[in-house]
């Protein structure tokens, strides 16, 4: 029953109430006092668990929308199953307790979240909206404190104050808003250290001590600092603020090195204080929700999976893009460029999640096994299978729009790629010979991210001169739009209504907007719940990761040394012209650039 | 030469090279060039409506680039004349669907330059009557669009009124006169629609071939159901035409197959690579062909009666569907190898059960203080009427593609909702990693595929999809197609395109003999059996969801009725 508490999604509302008590409801009577049960505790725990093992009472009757929300009426008869049952296999101590005495320990045990680095960026925009996001929709534990550590000089109610600030963003408009913040910025403390001082991380735990009050203690660490500094703050927070009696886990965001050796070095300094069970290497675009459905489109629909090979797929395309560009903060980047800052985690994730075989089950371990198959099946990544380009000022409308080396924080003969586009192939049954596609760009016409997978020509097509001489053109395709706007979409071949035989290219369309009525969470908020569960299949594993920057380095080594020139587009436009004749030697046309687009 | 015109319905625009003679279309005439050019070459238009391409393909049709040198001696010069003749004029089909149909060709352009309409039935009317009654029923359609009404004063001007008796050769011969002076010496080409009671059928075949047929051109008849009511009297009244007509001169229409998403049938199977791997019994759980009507006979039951809704609905439009869906692929979309195909699968079908079918009828039912018919208190239909106006039926088709996959058939009339659809239900996903996710019911998680043909025509697609949020919970959503929001032009009536096509001599849509012969093949012996031992129907009330008994013969072929999940 240790995978009920793990897998329980309390955010997916109030629809299994009922069916929540069912579970641990008896034994609570049984075994404590009632009172010392907090109904709403049980509700926001179990709840998503039911709603995930049974989810399809509900579903029925939802196709108007509403989602969730009207589903008051669960069928018991469906079995309350776990999700995941391989998280037993990793959760901790606390998690794998009996149902009983999970409802027990839950008033025994703690969640503290160290945001290490509290005052920058990342943290402000996302971390915090994330914990009162989790915290509105009841995921959090009943005990949980969320301390900010960094360098800053600061008091508990300044970091409240800060936080505030930046938690509007998402959820203000929501009933009771205002008092649940209040509530939430209650349980966040700050503490000001080093961040290589062991002495500072002691005087943190002390501090967690207090706030854990002899409760079974569970540490989070949120590593949002500079990579430099990574395994001081791991040493530190190891060896002086570990959690005693419960688990202590760490999240690190990107980057991780910039190559093979640097990543290596990096994992090996980490292992030294952490287990890799510990270490949760977050990669927000595996938090996005059309990234997760991937699987579930995959695996649980029957049309798709029998298409899913070279045998019917064209070619895959894995499209990045943003319409801005470092707009003065181009320091870090600077330093990577898009190949390592998109392309070889994000892009690469997402297409080793859509290239790997069925996986034994739906654990994390046997995901990131087939993953790691993928990539490691990968065919070397040549010079000529990648183009690069960088993003130079451009004049619109009276307004001009900076260059990439006019930003200040850039070098001015910087050649560091803003744009790259490469050309990948794995080299197994399924997908020999099918072009996987990439692109990531900066300062773009467009703001999106898209899987899209052109299928095959249609042999000895009956409609053939109906097509023209351009069959590509009539060829199905099949859109999933990470951001924004979220959709699914198909592209068939149709005749238009009439008395002639014309056909086109219609979409079959699943819009989320039209579709689902209810926030998309976001990625962050996922992650970090996931986190707090110990689910770890949207983590980067070490091989994986070892196995990404063996696919890139060597050629990122060889751009370097060669001070390959990128190639130069206008700021907003649809990047360098190379990427069409890198796609056209690999008889592919780019799909988001498409007249139909 | 019907070879090569068989092709024009199926570009978006026809008769082009009429076009280039007159000044009638004048504004078309810079187009004239690019249009002829498309006549055969279909065209792909992006999801924008722009041409993708517009540059003709040199395909490998031989026959095609001919085409433009060859004269056309049917109507591709001025000097022919088409001359539609509508025999039973007065009658309600000609009057709801066959004028306004002609008027909306008229107006679309689709009809050849020179045409006269005919009217033909027992009643004496003068031309102008008869153009006073067109007219009344030809606003229902295009009546909004420009120039309505001056195009709708030329369209009558061309149509005439001749009364005459069905059986009377002397009534053609005069009809035969008129006829040839409209031609004025043209070539002609003439189009007999028979809107008239089957009985009367061979009648006026008779007479129209003896005494009206075309001297110099085609002569082609349109024949509407029923097209006898078993194999004996099908086979009688085939042979009895075949005495005065060949196969190609007849065309038995059911305009089932005229509507657009039928038509598009074929499109979707054969021109998207994501659907033929998955057309067949190891995808394909089984097949759903659902018609239902929200009325009942409404005082207009005697023809009826002596039907019955498997004579009436089944055993020609949902079979005839059914036969499109399954065909194997054809060796090209001409109308003798498409049916082709669709006589193979008839041919494979195993013959259908009595226990395999389950017949209904309505009864009377008091809902908000109104109270409905039933079937039997319709004044024109026998108080002991045992005619079923509902019948479910699973079929099979005995093939390597479809061994041990039900093709279920719904028809009724007077349930609660009006419409026609196709539903195409997948299998389970073989060791499915989300099982667990789904409850105790898999059914619920099979993707379905819909074609809705009416009303509202749409295609979908069902998939499990996850729901959005923190959880994993999955629920089926649509991938979706709804017409109405896609395209914006109005979508034209079945019995638009059906004239269109016979004009053309474009077969694809008419039932063949053979093909005939084994639609009835199939359903006779049921038929037969049904009616020897007196079956009685299960009663259902009107407005309701149809007999229980529907859901009994889906659940023993495992099968559950899509339309009534609750879900759509």
């Amino acid at each position: 029953m240790a995978t009920i508490s793990s897998s329980t999604r309390c955010c997916s509302s109030s629809l299994a109430y009922s069916n929540s008590s069912y579970i641990g409801f008896h034994h609570h009577q049984k075994n404590v006092p009632f009172s010392l049960v907090s109904p709403n505790r049980i509700g926001s725990k179990r709840v998503s668990l039911q709603s995930k093992s049974n989810p399809y009472s509900n579903v029925i009757i939802m196709q108007d929308g509403a989602v969730g929300t009207t589903a008051a009426t669960v069928e018991k008869k469906a079995p309350l199953k776990k999700l995941k049952d391989g998280l037993s296999s990793d959760t901790s101590p606390e998690e794998h307790k009996e149902p009983i005495e999970v409802g027990v320990n839950s008033d025994k045990s703690t969640v503290s979240i160290t945001v290490v680095g509290a005052s920058g960026d990342l943290a402000k925009k996302k971390i915090f909206p994330a914990l009162f996001a989790l915290y509105y929709e009841d995921c959090l534990p009943e005990h949980f404190t969320i301390f900010g550590y960094s360098r800053s000089k600061m008091t508990d109610a300044e970091l409240r104050n800060m936080v505030s600030r930046t938690l509007t963003c998402r959820i203000d408009k929501r009933e009771n808003c205002g008092e649940k913040m209040e509530q939430f910025l209650k349980r966040c403390f700050y503490q000001s250290g080093q961040y290589d001082s062991q002495e500072n991380f002691m005087e943190l735990d002390k501090t967690l001590k207090e706030h854990e009050a002899g409760r079974v203690s569970n540490r989070l660490f949120y590593l949002s600092i500079p990579p430099n500094i990574f395994v001081d703050a791991v040493r530190c927070a190891s060896l002086s603020a570990s959690a005693s009696n419960g688990w202590t886990r760490v999240i690190v965001e990107k980057p991780f090195g910039r190559d093979s050796e640097s990543s290596a070095a990096l994992t090996r300094a980490l292992k030294q204080y952490l287990e890799e069970d510990q270490i949760f290497r977050i990669d927000h675009y595996l938090g996005k929700e059309l990234v997760e459905n991937l699987s579930v489109l995959r695996f649980s629909n029957l049309i798709f999976e029998p298409l899913w090979s070279r045998q019917y797929i064209r070619n895959v395309q894995l499209i990045f893009s943003e319409d801005f560009g470092t707009e003065g903060r181009g320091g870090y980047f600077d330093h990577y460029g898009i190949i390592r800052d998109i392309m070889q985690n994000h892009l690469l994730q997402i297409l080793a999640l859509f290239a790997m075989e069925t996986p034994v089950s739906l654990d994390a371990e046997d995901i990131r096994n087939e993953k790691v198959k993928v990539l490691r099946s990968m065919k070397p990544l040549r010079i000529d299978d990648v183009v690069v380009g960088q993003y130079k000022s451009h004049t619109k409308g009276g307004v001009i729009y900076p260059g990439y080396t006019d930003d200040k924080t850039v070098l001015k003969d910087s050649l560091t790629p803003t744009f790259a586009a490469a050309a990948l192939f794995i080299h197994n049954a399924r997908w020999d010979g099918v072009p996987f596609l990439m692109k990531a760009g900066k300062a773009l016409h467009n703001r999106r991210t898209e899987i899209r997978v052109q299928f095959r020509h249609v042999p000895g097509n009956l409609y053939n001169r109906n097509f023209g001489t351009d069959l590509d053109q009539a060829t199905n395709e099949l859109v999933i739009r990470v951001q924004p706007d979220e959709a699914i979409y198909l592209k068939i071949n149709n005749k238009v209504p009439g008395l002639g035989m014309r056909l086109d290219r219609s979409n079959l369309n699943l819009l989320y907007k039209a579709r689902y009525s209810k926030e998309i969470p976001d990625a962050y908020e996922r992650l970090l719940l996931d986190a707090i569960e110990g689910e770890r299949r949207l983590f980067i594993r070490s091989d994986e990761l070892d196995a990404a920057w063996s696919l890139f380095t060597p050629v990122l080594k060889e751009l370097e040394e060669k001070r390959t020139i990128p190639e130069y587009y206008p700021y907003g436009s649809r990047g360098p012209v190379g990427s069409h004749y890198l796609a056209a030697r690999n008889n592919v046309k780019w799909g988001d650039l498409g007249v139909d687009e | 030469m019907a070879i090569q015109l068989s092709h024009c319905s199926s570009s978006s625009t026809t008769f082009s090279s009429l076009h280039h003679e007159t000044s009638y279309f004048s504004k078309w005439v810079t187009e004239i060039h690019f249009r002829r050019q498309l006549r055969n070459h279909f065209e792909l238009k992006s999801a924008n409506g722009y041409p993708l391409n517009a540059v003709p393909m040199q395909d490998g049709s031989v026959a095609k680039p001919l085409e433009e040198e060859v004269p056309f001696p049917e109507f591709g010069e001025t000097n022919s004349m088409l001359s539609i003749t509508v025999v039973g004029a007065s009658g309600d089909l000609a009057k709801k669907k066959i004028f306004p149909a002609l008027f909306a060709l008229y107006y679309e352009d689709w009809l050849p330059e020179n045409f006269v309409v005919y009217g033909y039935a027992r009643t004496k009317m003068t031309d102008e009557e008869l153009r006073n009654m067109i007219s009344k029923t030809l606003t229902c359609r295009i009546d909004s669009r420009e120039n309505c009404q001056a195009k709708m004063e030329e369209f009558l001007k061309r149509c005439f009124y001749h009364s005459g008796q069905y059986n009377s050769p002397e009534d053609f011969l005069e009809l035969n006169c008129k006829l040839k002076e409209r031609e004025g010496g043209k070539l002609s080409n003439r189009l007999f629609y028979l809107s008239i009671p089957p009985n009367i059928f061979v009648d006026v075949v008779r007479c129209a071939s003896t005494k009206a047929s075309s001297a110099t051109g085609w002569t082609r008849v349109i024949v509407e159901k029923p097209f006898g009511r078993d194999s004996d009297s099908s086979r009688e009244l085939t042979k009895c035409l075949m005495q005065y007509l060949t196969e190609d001169q007849i065309f038995r229409i059911d305009h089932y197959l005229g509507k657009e998403l039928v038509e598009n049938l074929s499109v979707l199977r054969f021109s998207n690579l994501v659907f033929e791997p998955l057309w067949s019994r190891n995808y394909i759980r089984n097949v759903q062909f659902i018609f239902s009507e929200d009325f009942g006979t409404e005082g207009r039951g005697g023809y009826f009666d002596n039907y019955g809704i498997i004579r009436d609905i089944m055993q020609n439009h949902l079979l005839q569907i059914l036969a499109l869906f399954a065909m194997e692929t054809p060796v090209s979309l001409d109308a003798e190898d498409i049916r082709n195909e669709k006589v193979k699968v008839l041919k494979s079908m195993k013959p259908l059960q009595l226990e395999d079918v389950i017949v209904g009828q309505y009864k009377g039912h008091s809902k908000g203080g109104k109270s409905y018919p039933g079937y039997i208190d319709d004044p024109t239909v026998p108080k002991d009427s045992v005619t079923p106006t509902f019948a479910a039926a699973a079929l099979f088709i005995n093939n390597a593609r479809w061994d041990g996959v039900p093709f279920l058939m719904k028809a009724g009339k007077a349930l609660h909702t009006k419409r026609a659809e196709i539903r195409v239900q997948f299998r389970h996903v073989p060791g499915n990693l989300y099982k667990r996710n789904f409850g105790t019911d898999l059914d619920k998680a099979t993707n379905e595929l819909v074609l809705r043909l009416q009303p509202d025509e749409a295609i979908y697609l069902k998939i499990n999809n996850k729901v959005p949020g923190l959880g994993m919970r999955l629920d089926r959503s649509d991938l979706n197609l709804l017409y109405r929001t896609r395209y914006t032009r109005e979508i034209p009536d079945a019995y638009e395109r059906l004239l269109l096509d016979a004009i053309e001599g474009e077969r694809r849509l008419f039932i063949r003999s053979d093909e005939l012969h084994a639609a009835w093949t199939l359903f006779t012996p049921v038929l037969k059996e049904m009616e020897e031992k007196k079956i009685m129907p299960e009663l259902y009330p009107y407005g309701s969801r149809g007999p229980v008994g529907a859901h009994y013969l889906a659940a023993k072929h495992d099968v559950r009725w899509g339309d009534l999940t609750g879900e759509d």
